[in-house]
């Protein structure tokens, strides 16, 4: 099937650069530019000072337009963060949380983007309450699928019902690469080792992880209390073991840190990516570390572009680089990161 | 390249009051990625050389506004905000200060975002000079 693959960048990548001030929103948007992507994704919240104040002015939407035709780029995704709990007294009423999810959506067409990214712990209510003016926007409304998560799941089945009930073309999924590690990131292990972490305690987890890839991991169950369902998915997997093992070796605050990590990461078929390609509508290439050779040890970059060719997929793959964690003792590089990972991207593409 | 520098060098210093030395001062930045509102931001504990200060002496200022860490619980106005890669400055009652020469701090940020099982909580650690 023809696909129409687009690269893009999602300016969370460059957060090391933001936060030390040397880039700022426009030094994000020269540099997605360079890489050769033609799309951009935007956390408002990250890099738009006052939230959501400016994005009404229309001063600060003619000069967001002028600089993406500056760059020749395009808006892929908005990335939103439904604070539901902003008061620590309460979770805001389901009314409460449309309005805000009605913001932003709004927010999202202000600045020409047609996705909408929001996060698993939106509450179903408040999408389906939110479907009609996501459609008047024409503004889609994409879930985030992150490990511990994933498609062809009882958790995603939840939101299938959701869409067949309703006939929605404005609610689907946008899937996070970081579904799709067949290793646990180097960077991570690195770190791992520069905190003291021993080569037996490494070696206990590596082995654990690669069980996991090799039987299947257990999936996720749908479960408002997301940290039950987390805490019960991290069992179903063999955490409890796996631990004990770590510890029994001599296991410290090191090899804890990295046995625990290892739980963030997970592996599903990328058959998911066809099964699932007519409800995916933007998606998170996420990445940790990508070598000179364009080679990411963790993410399977070719074989899941290979699965989104085969599938037709229209949209795009939006580099979103979260290596920069693990490197912050040692510094940070996330634009030599992003460069590499979108060649790795092109040549997988266009290979 | 280099460490990811949370505190900010020049922003340690004790704070005088009508000729009284009330309290001391320093500047860091939130470890999380994005700005987030004041009411998510649930603790900042401070202990200065081994010494914990009280919560009710903490408060914290952003975009020239001081709150209280009580206070800050309900703050949600978007002017102010701990925005992405700025530094708040907090500042710690106490009497007489700091004496003048090294110091030690730790400083842990308890940040609530809504979508998160868990709260970020962030150790910040650094070494300081008053003078």
């Amino acid at each position: 099937m023809s696909h129409d693959i687009k690269r893009s960048i999602s300016l969370y990548s460059y957060q090391d650069e933001y936060y030390d001030g040397k880039l700022d929103l426009e030094g994000c948007l020269r540099e997605t530019a360079k890489t050769g992507a033609t799309g951009v994704e935007l956390l408002a919240e990250q890099m738009i000072k006052k939230f959501p104040k400016p994005i009404e002015d229309e001063a600060f939407r003619e000069n967001w337009f002028a600089m993406l035709d500056k760059y020749g780029l395009v808006p892929s995704c908005y990335d939103a963060f439904l604070e539901n709990r902003i008061y620590s007294n309460r979770t805001l009423s389901l009314g409460e949380q449309i309005n805000m999810m009605k913001r932003d959506i709004r927010l999202a067409n202000m600045l020409g983007f047609p996705v909408l990214r929001t996060l698993v712990s939106t509450p179903m209510d408040v999408i389906e309450g939110s479907l009609e003016y996501a459609e008047q926007m024409n503004v889609k409304i994409g879930l985030e699928v992150h490990a511990p998560f994933s498609l062809n799941s009882g958790w995603a089945d939840g939101y299938m019902e959701m869409i067949n009930r309703t006939g929605t073309k404005y609610f689907g999924f946008v899937p996070d690469m970081g579904i799709f590690c067949k290793n646990i990131p180097d960077v991570l292990r690195d770190k791992a080792k520069r905190m003291g972490a021993s080569e037996e305690c490494l070696k206990i987890v590596d082995d654990a992880y690669a069980q996991r890839v090799a039987k299947g991991f257990v999936k996720i169950k749908y479960d408002l209390d997301l940290g039950k369902a987390n805490m019960e998915y991290r069992m179903a997997n063999g955490m409890k073991e796996m631990m004990e093992a770590v510890e029994k070796a001599g296991g410290g605050p090191a090899d804890m840190m990295y046995a625990g990590s290892s739980f963030t990461y997970s592996w599903s078929e990328s058959q998911d990516i066809i099964d699932n390609i007519d409800y995916i509508f933007h998606t998170h290439a996420k990445f940790y570390n990508v070598h000179e050779d364009y080679v990411e040890t963790a993410v399977a970059i070719p074989e899941v572009v290979e699965a989104f060719k085969k599938a037709g997929y229209k949209g795009f793959l939006s580099s979103e680089y979260e290596g920069g964690e693990h490197l912050r003792d040692v510094g940070v590089d996330s634009i030599e990161q992003c460069r590499r990972h979108q060649e790795a991207l092109r040549r997988a593409i266009e290979g | 390249m280099a460490a990811r520098q949370i505190f900010n060098p020049d922003g340690f210093k004790n704070i005088e009051e009508n000729g009284k030395i009330t309290g001391y001062q320093f500047q860091f930045k939130a470890q999380y990625y994005r700005g987030i509102t004041l009411s998510i931001v649930h603790d900042i504990s401070v202990n200065v050389d081994g010494e914990d200060a009280a919560r009710e002496d903490i408060s914290l200022t952003v975009n020239g506004e001081t709150f209280t860490l009580d206070q800050m619980l309900t703050v949600v106005d978007s002017d102010y905000r701990w925005e992405f890669g700025e530094y708040a400055t907090v500042t710690v009652k106490k009497e007489g200060g700091l004496v003048a020469g090294k110091h030690h701090i730790k400083s842990v940020q308890l940040i609530v975002p809504s979508y998160m099982p868990f709260p970020v909580k962030a150790n910040c650690e650094t070494d300081f000079v008053i003078e």
